[in-house]
Order: structure tokens, then C-alpha cells, then sequence
């Protein structure tokens, strides 16, 4: 292992992956991704990867709009060859109404989207129908769709970034645990591994749940926390959904990929912070009784599977991508609050330009750690 | 001319031996041998080799063109070009059985894949049978376009005219009955760098099946501990996930927590 | 949510004779059988068995099923479900079971894992043919539902199963063409052997199967020879017309729920793959958390019988139950284990104290 680089990114994630191309890609040099274990073992490994443009807030719709355009050219972008796949599924995403104020709402976020260039639009329920026959519409109002919206295949995603990265020269150390950064006089000046130092001036927090620990490395504190949230798939079967569905007020995100099973998750009460990612006893029976209540059809489906990740949340569950105050060269991107999937590109594009100091193309300057400090908080209504 | 290259799609000796690097250039280590003698649109070889060792394009048409002394052999131009008329020929093979053997690597396009250790009928470019040849080893990973590289052993001499293989088809050993996976695919993904059994379990779904990995996970710790040369306890063991049973969501759901649920 | 003392995953013997047990100490227990009727292994077991009087020799698998059966249903406290899975166990102590069709949790202040093992699966090619078969499913199909599963049998593996249902395969009219081992000894007992080879049945050690093949289904076996590394030998190949290859090449515990409570694991070959680690007296590293049987490690039936009683025992006496001469009957339990595993070379007694959790600084870690 080489003992010096110009930037270290801990955490081989979606984000750290992204991170990597993107500064390879603006003409950084000597780029190291170190991953404790292997790539996308962490939360990305472990997502729904659904992407959706359909925000309440002009940052989040443009961080979205340019991450899905992203990933619908990444097959150029990256230069991978039918060898990877990475199954973006555009089947749209399906936001299901059931309350006044949840239409309401809506109504003023498909204006934004519109005005952004995002081709969302309210549906009615025979319009519901159409697009998923298999969900009930009873109980629904309307629905918000948006047909570039859909799911990709994380692990393959993350090995498309990580290839491209590689050949444009960058170096991926995987099974290397990053124990210490350290520091001197206000500076990082490199990290401790269990293969060794690295001297390095600029080292890149992309760890996803473990972002406040790995930041305690280096003394700096970050107001995140991470929570278990718990996912199930089940067995594969012919196609019978394309949109991803969603609803805040039911509870519940669901897709069907293109292997055939279907995945889907929910926030649940009572889930520990303490980094465990362990199956939840009362996730399956709740998971169940809300999805077969919105797609009855899918009582016959059966469960074979259920785990859990973690969310890394912000107090405005909203990223942070920020430098650290009082520690030069430390950098971190996390708090993605369960959207770190869909934001990645967003998220490599900014954070490399953030740490070359180049102008920012997507408004990420908003995103700083500065925004809790001044109690200037990002108001996103479309976050569960 | 009734038996050249555009009636019958076999190249003439001649065609092949100019193809061919120079004997000096061989004798050095792993080089590409390109057949591709027809202008036609197509350019992945040029744009994919990371040392630029094929020759930029004028025009797309263009017939590749190959800096020997820049082409280290990586095998990468296999898996881009779609004409598959590229292999790499490795001369200074360290042959340990003792025969004068050299390495040819082979884009291979058919299931199943041979299995290291195999002897696979070696084919001339006429699809005639010219002799057993040993496989040496058999890669696949993501970056690969879905092109496995076979690589075969044969004698030094018959690497002008081995150009194919033939796999005689043979029953598969199944590794994974719910995702249908084989040992030959799962020990060309070991092969090409997924050495943990979580990983093989997120590229494969082996293991996240019906059975939830109880027929293929012990096959697969196995096949890890031959290919890293470590013992199963070394190797970091599968996660098992709740259900031990599949179990249908609309069961799921019926379940009340305020009963005593006993029949 | 089902609430109880003690709930016991598994019927078989070592399940069964930790619910006589724990249910004669007085505990509330549920026992929860994944099969149609309580014995698991023992009912397909049509031969006599070996062990002394305590483990029932001389008594044929079944019936000792049945008198264990009879003696539980004397104690009111133990109730048998069975078509009853245990699906999952849970970090919070709730176990998850599919009960006739029924999804239900369970919430028991002490559980015995008594899940038993799986058949070890082999890769070869041809090993997804119709007519490769497990020696269990075998057995299953022939003691159990009384059907002849086979006309012309190779047998894969020469260790006491696959030694005894060939044998029983000859009881029911099929034509066992050879036993083959991959290692260079009878791995089964010898008497089992010598009962084979009586009968005309060819025994082949450091032989294995090359491959099977046939149009849809096995038509033909083809074994070859094994060197000292278990490669095999090129120009040995011996070629079987068979439709049936038999699988006997060992069992591993079934272990998931252990995995998914969180139990500390550990791999020892000698004791069929994963097992947990635990005290002398079956305690896994999760408090209240017992095991018993084949899923603690793999061995005969007797021991399995011996091994439920003492983890019978063990959570009575964490359920804070009183038992008279408690320490009396575990004393007996370990001084029987120890009998019956100094048989086999001591390979079984090595491969349990590497999983002890307190005589083993690896363990304590773990724990």
C-alpha cells in the first residue's frame, strides 16, 4: 500500500465511489478510497436504491434531477460496457395522496418541479389504476407521478463508479479500517489503518452510518446519528409493478426489480442508534399489514428475506457536505437521512467541487454545517 | 482466392502470420493479436486500452493498428471488441509441468464455462480439432462486458493455429438451486476478485434464495477455502437473515399481537 | 404473542427428551415440531441402535420415539404443536413461527435450539439430475411413506449413514451396486460394514463420484479413484449403470436461528460446520439460549437423547425451577456423553471442547 496520497476518501459506499470519480474526473491526482470491508457493504449494499426528482425544495429537486440524468447517461458517462448492468429501472415513482393536506402540499411541490423542468403531475385515481393495477385506490385521493423516476441496482451502481474511478487511475483499498486520523497544529496530516499510515493533507468523511465516528477520529464533532431502518424482499415473480410506490402518511416505499422480487421497507417506531443492523421482530408483521392493505394482490407474495441499514440522519434530514471548521482538510459528506442512493452523483459532483474549490454547479454551499449553527434549517416537506 | 477470408470467413496463414507480433516481441511476455483485416465502423479496441497501445483512429474504419513494445497483454481489448478477433498470446508462460507450453487467452461467449484444470478440445480457425488443451484459468468480473476469458495451455508450436475451444458439453455442478448458479460461474467470479461470501452472496443472490443458503452456502465457503488457500474458520462466515421458511405476506399480516395465537 | 417457560425448537430425540425433562422439573413448555409428528430422525431409523441401557439399545429407532412420545404426553405442562416452523429469533428474545399456517410470536423466558442438521450438499457435475438424492431423503421416502425410491443404487459415502440405509435399501429390494468413500477408511462402524458386505455389496474407500449423467435423469455413475489430496486419479474411472446416486457425505447442524439470536459461532469440521459455543451444560453465549442435539454438533442419536436431557436440565434450572438431585442428573448426563464419545478416536470430544465457552480463552472473548 502506497504511504502518501493527495486525498483520502474513508468509506468505499455509493458516496465514496462518487466522490472518488468526480475528483478523478476534475483532474485530482492520487485518489484513495479506503473501505473497511468490501464496496457497498455498508447501507448502499443495503438500500432500496429508489431515485425520485419529486421534492419540496429547489435544492433537493435539482440535486435529484442532476443525479437521475446522471445515472440515465451513466452508461456513457462511466464507460461500462454491458458488463455491468446497473438496472435502472424507469418505471416512474408513484407518490400515493390520502389526505387534504398531503394534496395540498403536493399541488405546490409539482409547481416547483415543473418550473425546475421536472415533468411531474397529479393523477387521479383511475389514472392509479392504470399505472399499478394492483394498488387499492381506496382511501387514496390522488397520486404524484413522475415517469424518469425509478430504481437501480446499488452494488452494481457502486462497482460502475469504482471501475471508472480505477481506470481513471484512482487506487480502492478494500478490507483496510481506517482507526485514527491524525492531525497536527489545526491540519490533517494523514490516517492510521490496519495496513498502515497514509500521509495525506485532505482525507474525505464518506463513511455513510459510521460518519460521526469516523469524524471523532479527527476531534471533530458532527450532529448526526444513525438508525437501523429495516427492509424485506420477496420472492421473485413475473413483473407486476413498474413505478416505485411511496406514501408518507401510509408509511411505505415499494418496487418491484427487475429480477422479479419485490422490496420494501418502512419507518418503524422504537429503532436503536447504537449501530446494530440486526432484523426487527415487529418490522415483518407491520411491513405486511400496510402493503397488503395498499396491494391487496400481494397477500399471496411470500417474504423470504428481511435485514436492515442504517440511516444517517441530519437535523434537517437534509446532506451535509461541508468542509470542518477548525480542522482544515477535512471534508465530510453524510446526514443523507436515507437519500443517499439517489443524491450520490449530486453528491460526488459537489463534494469535488467543494474540495477543489471550483464554482458550485448544484447549490451545495447551502448544505455547509454552518446552516445548524445560524439555526438555518433546510424546510423539505418530502421527507418521511 | 475460392478459399479466402470473404467466401469461407477462415483467414488465409498468410493473413494470420502478418497479424501475428514479431517472434522477438512474443518472446518477451503477453501480447494482443489482433485478426481484424476488413474496414469496418468500430473502434472499442482503440478507445479501451489504457496504454494506448492500439493506435488511435484517423477514421473509424480504420484497420487496428498495435505498438507491441506499449501492449502489456492486460486481456481489457478482449472484452470491448464485438468481433471477438482479439487474444492474447503469452509465450513466456512459466509452464510447471515441464512441456514446452505457451498461454493463449480466448474471449469465450458459451455456457458453461470450463472449469480450471479442464482439457478442452483446442480448435483451428476452421473450427477443426487440433488438440486437448489445458485450461489454466477462467476469469469473469464486472468489468468484462459478460465476456469471460479462458485461458488455455498448449504447445508452443500450435499457437499460430489454436484459435477456439470447444467445451464438450458436461453435466453442470450446481452450487445454488434457487438462482440457478454453477460452479464454473461461481469460481470464475472467485477468480475475478470476490473473495468474501457476503460479496459472491450481493453479485449472485446465492444464498438469498428459498433455501436462504443452506444447500449452496456450505459449497461456496468450500470452493472460497480451495481458491484463497484458507482454512473455512479463517473465512468470514454468511449472515443469516429471518425467514428460515418463506412465509406468505397476507399470513403476515393476519397476525394480531393481543391473541394467544395457540391452535 | 405466545407466552411461555420454556420453548423447544424440535421434536426430535434431543427435543423431546429435554421437554421430559424441563417438564418433569414443572416447567411450561411448547414444543414445536416443523415435521407431521414428533421424532424427527428417529422414526425413519428402522435398525437397532448401540449405547447402553440408558440410551435405549437394542431398541429400533421408532419405538423409542414412541415411549419418549408416551412419557411426554403424560405431563399436562408440555405441549407438541407440530406442522409448526420456528421461521426466525430475534435480538429482543421473540422467536417467529408459522403454526398450521398460522404466523405467530413467541415470547418464552428460555429457549433449547434443538433443530438438528441438514444433509451436506456435494458439487459434481451432473448433481442437479433427478435421481441424486440425499441418503435422509432416501431413507425418508423408503421408512417413512413406504415407498421404493430407487432400483439400482450407488451410495456416496461409507460413514454410518450411508452404511446403514444401504443396508436398509437392501431390506426393501434394491440392488446396492457399491458403497464409495472419498477417505481412505470405513468412516461408519465396522459391524455396519461387515453387514453390508455379506450381502455381496462391494465397498470402494478413496473412491468418489466423477460425475453422474443420464438423458433427464441419472442413468449412469462414474467414480474414479482418489489420490492422497482427494484428487482424482486420472484412468481409475469406474462406470455404474445406476438411476440412483445416493448422497451420504455428512450432516451440518442447522443452525440459522442460532445465527440470527446472535449466538458466538464457530467452525468445527469435527462437529459437522458451524456450531455454537457453549457451556458444559449447553448455555449458548445468549443467556436463556440452549442447545441440544445435532445443531450443538453433530453425532449419533444417542447422544442427542443425552444431550436434550441435559439441556432439559440446564434451562429448568435457569427458569429458577426446583429439581430434586439437579446436580445428581446433569453429573449423569456428562459422565454418559463422555462415554459415548470416546468412541470415535475422540475426534467428537476435540471438536466439543474447542466450542466450550468456559475452558476456551477464545470463547470467553467472543461471549
Amino acid at each position: 500500500m502506497k504511504n502518501t496520497a493527495d486525498y483520502v476518501i474513508i468509506g468505499g459506499g455509493i458516496s465514496g465511489v462518487t466522490i472518488g470519480y468526480f475528483l478523478m474526473k476534475y483532474g485530482a491526482k492520487n485518489v484513495v478510497i479506503l473501505e473497511r470491508d468490501y464496496l457497498a457493504a455498508g447501507a448502499t449494499g443495503r438500500c432500496g436504491a429508489g431515485i425520485r426528482q419529486q421534492w419540496g425544495t429547489e435544492l433537493n429537486c435539482l440535486m435529484a434531477k442532476f443525479s437521475c440524468e446522471f445515472f440515465e447517461n451513466a452508461k456513457d458517462e462511466l464507460e461500462i460496457g454491458d458488463g455491468i448492468d446497473i438496472e435502472f429501472h424507469q418505471g416512474g415513482y408513484l407518490l400515493l395522496i390520502s389526505t387534504e393536506r398531503e394534496l395540498a402540499q403536493t399541488k405546490k411541490n409539482i409547481a416547483l418541479q415543473n418550473s425546475l423542468g421536472i415533468a411531474s403531475r397529479l393523477l387521479g385515481t383511475s389514472e392509479i389504476n392504470e399505472i399499478a393495477p394492483a394498488l387499492s385506490t381506496e382511501g387514496i385521493l390522488a397520486g404524484a407521478f413522475h415517469e424518469r423516476d425509478g430504481h437501480l441496482n446499488p452494488f452494481h451502481t457502486t462497482q460502475a463508479f469504482a471501475r471508472a474511478f480505477v481506470r481513471l487511475g484512482g487506487i480502492i483499498h478494500t478490507n483496510t479500517n481506517v482507526s485514527r486520523v491524525t492531525t497536527d497544529r489545526g491540519r490533517v496530516t494523514g490516517v492510521d489503518t490496519n495496513r498502515g499510515h497514509i500521509a495525506t493533507d485532505c482525507v474525505i468523511n464518506a463513511a455513510g452510518g459510521y460518519s460521526q465516528q469516523v469524524a471523532a477520529m479527527a476531534g471533530v464533532s458532527l450532529p448526526l446519528y444513525s438508525v437501523r431502518h429495516n427492509i424485506l424482499v420477496t420472492e421473485a415473480v413475473e413483473r407486476a409493478l413498474n413505478p416505485v410506490i411511496m406514501s408518507f402518511s401510509l408509511n411505505f416505499y415499494c418496487q418491484q426489480v427487475p429480477h422479479g422480487s419485490f422490496i420494501m421497507g418502512r419507518t418503524c417506531e422504537n429503532q436503536p442508534r447504537d449501530l446494530r443492523v440486526t432484523a426487527d421482530s415487529a418490522f415483518p408483521v407491520a411491513m405486511a399489514k400496510t402493503i397488503t392493505r395498499a396491494m391487496p394482490p400481494l397477500k399471496k407474495l411470500r417474504m423470504l428475506r428481511q435485514w436492515a441499514g442504517l440511516y444517517n440522519m441530519s437535523p434537517d434530514k437534509c446532506p451535509i457536505y461541508s468542509a470542518a471548521p477548525g480542522l482544515a482538510g477535512f471534508y465530510t459528506a453524510a446526514g443523507y437521512s436515507g437519500h443517499g442512493f439517489m443524491l450520490a452523483p449530486a453528491t460526488g459532483q459537489s463534494m469535488a467541487e467543494l474540495i477543489l474549490g471550483h464554482a458550485p454547479t448544484l447549490p451545495w454551499p447551502r448544505l455547509g454545517l454552518s446552516r445548524f449553527e445560524k439555526g438555518d434549517l433546510i424546510l423539505e416537506p418530502s421527507v418521511v | 482466392m475460392h478459399n479466402s477470408l470473404e467466401k469461407t470467413g477462415i483467414p488465409t496463414t498468410a493473413e494470420v502470420d502478418a497479424a501475428f507480433p514479431p517472434a522477438e516481441r512474443l518472446a518477451k511476455g503477453p501480447v494482443a493479436v489482433i485478426e481484424c483485416f476488413q474496414r469496418i465502423p468500430c473502434n472499442p479496441c482503440a478507445t479501451s486500452c489504457p496504454r494506448g497501445a492500439i493506435l488511435p483512429f484517423a477514421d473509424i474504419n480504420d484497420i487496428p493498428e498495435i505498438n507491441y513494445e506499449a501492449c502489456n497483454g492486460c486481456t481489457l481489448c478482449l472484452t470491448k471488441c464485438p468481433g471477438l478477433a482479439i487474444m492474447v498470446v503469452d509465450m513466456t508462460w512459466k509452464d510447471k509441468s515441464g512441456l514446452d507450453r505457451a498461454v493463449i487467452k480466448l474471449p469465450y461467449e458459451f455456457r458453461p464455462l470450463p472449469v480450471v484444470g479442464d482439457d478442452v478440445v483446442a480448435l483451428d480457425r476452421a473450427g477443426n480439432f487440433v488438440a486437448m488443451a489445458r485450461v489454466v484459468s477462467v476469469l469473469l468480473n464486472h468489468s468484462m462486458n459478460k465476456v469471460p476469458i479462458v485461458s488455455i495451455a498448449v504447445d508452443k508450436q500450435l499457437v499460430p493455429i489454436v484459435r477456439s475451444i470447444r467445451v464438450d458439453v458436461r453435466q453442470r455442478a450446481v452450487v445454488c438451486r434457487c438462482n440457478d448458479l454453477d460452479e464454473a460461474e461461481i469460481s470464475a467470479y472467485i477468480t475475478g476478485g470476490t473473495t468474501s461470501i457476503e460479496e459472491l452472496k450481493r453479485i449472485t443472490r446465492l444464498g438469498m434464495g428459498p433455501c436462504q443458503g443452506r444447500n449452496c452456502v456450505p459449497i461456496a465457503l468450500g470452493m472460497l477455502s480451495r481458491a484463497l488457500g484458507l482454512p473455512i474458520d479463517e473465512l468470514e462466515p454468511a449472515t443469516y437473515r429471518p425467514s428460515v421458511k418463506s412465509i406468505a405476506l397476507g399470513d403476515l399480516a393476519k397476525y394480531d399481537d393481543r391473541g394467544d395465537g395457540l391452535p | 404473542m405466545i407466552h411461555t417457560d420454556l420453548l423447544i425448537c424440535g421434536a426430535g430425540p434431543a427435543g423431546l427428551c429435554a421437554a421430559i425433562e424441563a417438564g418433569a422439573a414443572g416447567a411450561d413448555v411448547l414444543v414445536l415440531e416443523r415435521g407431521h409428528a414428533p421424532g424427527g430422525q428417529l422414526v425413519k431409523q428402522t435398525h437397532m441402535f448401540f449405547g447402553s441401557e440408558k440410551q435405549y439399545a437394542s431398541y429400533r429407532g421408532f419405538d423409542i420415539s414412541d415411549i419418549l412420545v408416551a412419557q411426554m404426553s403424560e405431563m399436562p405442562n408440555i405441549r407438541l404443536i407440530c406442522d409448526a416452523t420456528v421461521l426466525a429469533a430475534y435480538d429482543d428474545g421473540v422467536f417467529a413461527a408459522e403454526i398450521a399456517g398460522k404466523y405467530e410470536k413467541i415470547r418464552p423466558r428460555a429457549t433449547v435450539v434443538a433443530t438438528g442438521a441438514s444433509e451436506k450438499p456435494l458439487l459434481f457435475p451432473g448433481n442437479d439430475l433427478p435421481g441424486v438424492y440425499g441418503a435422509g431423503a432416501v431413507q425418508t421416502l423408503m421408512n417413512q411413506y413406504g415407498i421404493r425410491p430407487a432400483g439400482r443404487v450407488v451410495m456416496l459415502g461409507a460413514g454410518n449413514i450411508g452404511l446403514i440405509v444401504s443396508y436398509q435399501l437392501l431390506q426393501a429390494g434394491v440392488d446396492v451396486l457399491v458403497v464409495c468413500d472419498g477417505a481412505p477408511k470405513i468412516g461408519g462402524y465396522l459391524v455396519h460394514a461387515s453387514k453390508l458386505a455379506r450381502m455381496g455389496v462391494p465397498i470402494m474407500t478413496s473412491h468418489s463420484v466423477k460425475r453422474a449423467e443420464g438423458e433427464g435423469k441419472v442413468e449412469k455413475v462414474t467414480l474414479w479413484e482418489l489420490d492422497k489430496n482427494w484428487q482424482g486419479i486420472a484412468g481409475t474411472e469406474k462406470i455404474f449403470a445406476a438411476d440412483t446416486l445416493c448422497v451420504a457425505v455428512g450432516l451440518s447442524p442447522l443452525s440459522e436461528l442460532l445465527w440470527q439470536a446472535g449466538c458466538e459461532m464457530l467452525y468445527v469440521p469435527a462437529l459437522g460446520g458451524y456450531v455454537p459455543y457453549r457451556d458444559a451444560q449447553l448455555s449458548t453465549s445468549i443467556p436463556g439460549i440452549f442447545v441440544a442435539g445435532d445443531v450443538a454438533g453433530v453425532e449419533e442419536a444417542s447422544s442427542a437423547m443425552v444431550t436434550g436431557r441435559l439441556a432439559g436440565l440446564a434451562a429448568a434450572g435457569f427458569l429458577g425451577l426446583d429439581i430434586i438431585a439437579l446436580e445428581a442428573k446433569k453429573e449423569d448426563c456428562l459422565a454418559q456423553l463422555h462415554s459415548l464419545r470416546h468412541g470415535h478416536g475422540g475426534k467428537i470430544l476435540d471438536g466439543i471442547q474447542q466450542a466450550l465457552l468456559d475452558t476456551n480463552n477464545k470463547g470467553d472473548e467472543h461471549a
